[in-house]
């Protein structure tokens, strides 16, 4: 049995008098592609908030590969070998998709101020073998032609996939995908599958929030259903349907195509 | 005479510029405290040269050291006020609410500076720093002018050769990123309010040298030399520039100021109404904001994207130099069979 990269237990968040997230514990293993589904409310995305570090819970803790990230800010957090992805894909608008992609490189090294006025010649010489690396990942992604256009010129689809260039270059431990299948067409899916099945080939832990459900049930080796804020299931997919729990709170929806 | 105080005072705000531009163009903020960093610097440059005061006339320090050492401290003190500004304002405040604290900030200043004669004589300002080094260096008044111009051109220059340096380093990249997206560059690692708080003070420490060449420049200084409007003179060189692009800021500058201020003084004024000339360039300079951001909103210059040039190393003369004794030595090694070309996979051949 593989050991839990990300443990999170009995996680608690109100925002006013609601509790977005009440109680909540589950772990991700190390190496897996973990769904995290339920119906709109359910605190999916306040989860994710949670273990980035965007939002800070009321009460219980959040072990990231024995890390404590409760209290951590995101960019500690990021550092620490997590990257999330928001619901809208966040491109640096007015940058070239090349430096998107650089930028997620994270050479943080190279990028202080005093270094950048002294070492600036062998600093370009150093980013050349990252530069080698992002001109592969973008042929990956079929960015290659636009590497120079700014970010904000790409179609919604092509930023999905800008999106998923920058996950690959940074080369984190854990991935967070929040809802990367939202206003995606088909074929752009089939793409994202893939790399989502990339990731894992190697050897990254994926935390997928999704409704698309068909999508879940393909690229995921578990699902954690959640509802009202609470874990009310978690198991392989196939396992869902027969739960009563997951039912109730998913009724009227179709579980797949069984 | 008139055109070389024109080009050392554009001179002077192209360094300003480029200090706000760093802020603002690539940072994103829109710091109104900006014009009072210039004061700050002038002030402290005046106080740290001209002597002790003679009564009624007061002000602080009252040192004498020479011009070379004063404006140094004073680009100190500068930063040091930055510092406290922005490590106020840069935490969690964004856009208008940014704006509005440095304006409340720099108001606040002005009215300390001009009400608190102790510090720097208030509404009289402070004065006697005129023409330092002159007798030194054994030149005429305009001699010296001339030399003085040369000398804010030379410190654009090299402010502009450090600024454009780090705008095309990964700093500049990092910061606009940080720009155009602050929750996408803190969830890829970055430290927010490090990076714009670093970017805050050495934008405030160009402000602080420019404060001090101004001194130098005008030989007086009081509060009405650093009235809030000017500073919005600076965002329009730099909105007409191109803001992000260190070279279109100074274009900026020398456009608005010489082109439009300067040029404007020659319209003819209605004898019956003093007030039209200054009236009508405040109203040019408006009707060009509003024209740029209509027609031609990333400016003259646009911000330069990082692009990527394939097959281009760092250095390709030399490289491709490099290449070609290296290609010519084993062509000639193989030809003649001796062992000059020491290459490993010939050498046992040989």
């Amino acid at each position: 049995m593989t050991t839990s990269l990300l443990e999170i237990s009995e996680l608690t968040k109100t925002f006013g008098g609601v509790r977005a997230v009440n109680n909540c514990t589950f772990a991700v293993p190390e190496g897996q592609v973990v769904g995290l589904i339920g119906p709109n409310g359910a605190g999916k995305s306040t989860v994710v908030d949670l273990v980035s570090g965007f939002g800070r819970p009321d009460s219980g803790t959040i072990m990231f590969a024995g890390e404590q990230l409760v209290g951590k800010s995101p960019d500690v957090i990021s550092r620490l070998g997590l990257i999330r992805t928001f619901q809208t894909p966040r491109e640096w608008r007015n940058l070239s998709v090349m430096d998107n992609v650089m930028l997620a490189r994270r050479r943080f090294d190279n990028e202080g101020l005093w270094q950048c006025m002294i070492r600036a010649r062998a600093i370009r010489r150093e980013e050349e073998s990252d530069r080698a690396a992002v001109r592969e990942i973008l042929e990956r992604f079929q960015l290659t032609e636009l590497k120079n256009e700014l970010a904000s010129r790409l179609s919604g689809g092509q930023k999905r996939l800008l999106e998923f260039a920058r996950i690959a270059a940074a080369e984190p431990r854990l991935i967070i995908l929040d809802e990367p299948m939202g206003g995606v067409n088909p074929v752009l899916g089939t793409r994202i599958g893939d790399a989502v099945g990339q990731f894992a080939g190697d050897g990254r832990t994926v935390i997928v929030v999704e409704h698309n459900l068909p999508f879940i049930e393909k690229t995921c080796d578990q699902v954690v259903v959640m509802d009202l804020g609470e874990v009310i299931a978690q198991g392989p997919f196939a396992g869902l349907r027969d739960n009563p729990r997951v039912v109730e709170a998913y009724l009227g929806m179709d579980l797949g195509h069984g | 005479m008139y055109w070389v105080s024109v080009f050392t005072e554009a001179g002077i705000f192209a360094i300003l510029a480029l200090g706000l531009d760093m802020v603002w163009g690539w940072g994103g903020d829109f710091d109104l405290a900006f014009y009072g960093y210039l004061a700050l610097g002038s002030y402290m440059t005046f106080v740290l040269t001209i002597g002790r005061p003679t009564p009624p006339v007061e002000y602080i320090l009252g040192w004498h050291l020479p011009v070379l050492l004063a404006v140094p401290i004073a680009v100190v003190v500068v930063v040091a006020f930055a510092a406290v500004i922005g490590s106020i304002a840069l935490r969690n405040l964004r856009e208008i609410y940014f704006a509005v604290l440095t304006l409340a900030a720099v108001s606040a200043l002005y009215i300390w500076v001009e009400n608190y004669t102790q510090l720097f004589d208030g509404y009289n300002g402070v004065y006697g720093l005129i023409n330092p080094g002159q007798t030194t260096l054994r030149l005429t008044y305009n001699g010296y002018r001339i030399v003085l111009l040369g000398v804010v051109l030379v410190i654009l220059l090299l402010a502009y050769l450090l600024v454009q340096r780090i705008s095309r380093s990964p700093y500049g990249r990092m910061l606009r990123s940080v720009r155009e997206d602050e929750r996408a560059a803190a969830a890829y690692g970055r430290k927010i309010f490090t990076a714009k708080f670093r970017t805050y003070l050495f934008g405030a420490a160009i402000a602080g040298l420019a404060g001090g060449l101004f001194a130098i420049f005008v030989s007086a200084f009081n509060p009405s030399a650093w009235t809030p409007q000017e500073l919005l003179v600076i965002y329009a060189a730099i909105l007409v520039g191109g803001r992000g692009n260190p070279r279109g800021v100074i274009v900026g500058v020398f456009v608005v100021y010489v082109g439009l201020i300067e040029l404007t003084r020659f319209l003819p004024s209605p004898a019956s109404r003093p007030d039209f000339s200054p009236a009508l360039r405040q109203v040019l300079i408006g009707l060009m904001i509003i024209l740029m951001l209509k027609f031609r909103p990333e400016g003259i210059f646009r911000e330069r994207p990082g692009r990527d040039e394939p097959g281009k190393p760092a250095r390709p003369a030399i490289r491709q130099f490099r290449t070609r004794v290296a290609a010519a030595t084993s062509r000639a090694a193989r030809v003649s069979g001796s062992p000059l070309g020491s290459a490993p996979d010939e050498g046992g051949a040989g």
